[in-house]
């Protein structure tokens, strides 16, 4: 076979790749290789397996990115779409935010979701639950960003749910 | 100091050693791929700082990746001490190393923290014991990621839960040539155990040397995958005796691990693909008793003439023949003095 490249010379290294859940084939001679960064005993080790996991996870929730586009985390500023597309989770903070998500993936990944094994001593800092008012204010920003996105529908159903943790925020 | 990659261990014929790796990352960082070089510089900082002020602080060194010449870090990935993606490692990430080198903590590899711990042999628990009391110490003082339904979070949502990756390093030639392993990989499978070659993901095995390792990390306590990976280990180990017992009863087979024997004697070129397949050979026949020469020689060669390996004692980069001889020598003083 010959280098597809350069066309003259016997191709010695053989490159497969998995895009988003396509293989393709690369058949390279060896200075054609070594030309495009394959020339050495690990170069093609580092390289790809995120865009192999982000074909993983393209190809498991196709529909969920198109509707949490917008959405960013607070800290890395990484969107689900972002998540997606390298296969890397930004940061600790992306877990939080893209939780629901991220759920049916880890699902398909593990098939268990409950974390059963050691626990890190500062486990009962991270875990604080998010109080009335932390929440109503959350959503209160999420209705903001709706509205300046002119995303009236959705922020409707904020405006809805902000008034009925309000009134249970009242009767307690 | 003899290190772990020599020794002869528990299973030592065909278990060639054990290693316990866990992920961890702080919370108030971005993972590594987010990070510019200076927040991996301090993130590698804040780690140094936590063990070099521990108690075990004074058997680590600290070495920044950028520091090491290509074949320096090459020869760390092909001694197992860092993973192969780590010796393309740049500026801002670092390694923490003990002198015997069975302990090493990757910093700004793929997460923040990825602590490694080798053993000769099968030695899982043992292994484990170590960097738990290692994680542990490093948890008191930095602030891990963690949350309570997904355990430890980790840049890959593949490693989740208890972010452990328990693996044993395995010689299986005669399940490899009579072609067993591709049925046993089907069923290590459905075991939630994933066997590959020896430099992990997308790496061809060579010389018969596979790891054996645990897939799921969410969902099973840590002493459960260890249980499960050392079980299914003894059952391998197991077969691959029974096979090699009846393979070395074929006369043209017990020829080849000679044969085999008598050109790594008198070889004066041998690359790195033929020494690690008559070296495979020649570690059966002494594992069987056909020769007497001692395992741990060949534990050894198969570390010390890999190439990156040979440059890095060399103190250069050499052209590949050049390598092949000083190969071809080391193997011939190391085989006609046993």
């Amino acid at each position: 076979m010959l280098c597809q490249n350069c066309k003259r010379n016997e191709a010695t290294t053989h490159i497969k790749r998995i895009i988003n859940g396509d293989m393709a084939e690369t058949h390279l001679c060896s200075s054609c290789a070594s030309q495009l960064g394959y020339d050495d005993v690990f170069s093609g080790f580092g390289i790809n397996f995120s865009d192999f996991f982000g074909g993983f996870l393209s190809d498991t929730v196709p529909s969920v990115t198109t509707l949490t586009t917008v959405k960013r985390c607070g800290k890395c500023g990484s969107s689900f779409h972002d998540i997606v597309k390298e296969g890397k989770i930004g940061c600790a903070e992306c877990y939080r935010t893209f939780y629901d998500n991220l759920l049916p993936m880890l699902q398909r990944i593990h098939g268990r979701i409950q974390h059963n094994g050691k626990t890190s001593l500062k486990a009962g800092h991270i875990q604080q639950e998010e109080s009335l008012e932390e929440k109503i204010e959350r959503l209160k920003n999420e209705m903001n960003e709706a509205v300046s996105r002119q995303d009236f529908e959705q922020a409707a159903k904020l405006r809805d749910e902000i008034k009925a943790l309000e009134s249970e925020g009242g009767k307690k | 100091m003899s290190k772990w990659y020599i020794e002869k261990g528990e299973q030592g014929d065909i278990v060639l050693s054990t290693r316990i790796r866990f992920a961890r990352n702080i919370d108030e960082y971005p993972f590594p791929s987010k990070l510019d070089i200076e927040g991996r510089r301090r993130v590698s900082r804040a780690v140094h700082d936590a063990v070099m002020g521990s108690s075990v602080g004074s058997d680590f060194s600290y070495i920044e990746m950028s520091s090491l010449s290509r074949s320096q870090a090459v020869s760390l990935a092909e001694r197992h001490l860092i993973s192969p993606e780590f010796a393309c490692a740049g500026e801002g990430s670092a390694l923490l190393i003990t002198n015997d080198e069975s302990v090493s903590i990757m910093l700004c590899e793929e997460d923040h923290i990825r602590i490694q711990v080798m053993k000769a042999g099968l030695a899982l628990h043992e292994a484990y014991d170590t960097a738990d009391k290692i994680d542990t110490m490093l948890d008191n003082s930095l602030h891990y990621a963690f949350d309570e339904r997904i355990g430890y979070l980790t840049q890959c949502p593949t490693n989740l839960g208890t972010a452990m990756r328990a693996s044993v390093m395995l010689h299986l030639p005669a399940l490899t040539k009579t072609g067993r392993l591709s049925a046993l990989a089907a069923t290590i499978s459905k075991l939630g155990l994933t066997i590959r070659g020896a430099y992990g993901e997308g790496s061809g095995s060579k010389g018969d040397i596979f790891q054996l390792s645990n897939q799921i990390t969410l969902g099973i306590t840590e002493q459960a995958a260890l249980d499960n990976l050392n079980a299914i280990t003894l059952q391998i180990v197991t077969q691959e005796r029974a096979v090699a017992a009846e393979l070395i009863k074929i006369p043209t087979e017990e020829d080849k691990i000679h044969r085999a024997f008598g050109i790594l004697k008198n070889a004066r070129l041998i690359s790195n693909d033929e020494f690690m397949e008559l070296a495979s050979l020649v570690r059966m026949g002494a594992a069987r008793g056909i020769l007497d020469i001692p395992i741990e020689k060949i534990n050894e060669l198969i570390v010390t003439v890999q190439p990156a390996t040979i440059n890095a004692a060399q103190g250069k980069s050499l052209e590949p023949q050049v390598r092949d001889k000083i190969r071809a020598q080391s193997v011939r003083e190391a085989l006609n003095n046993v």
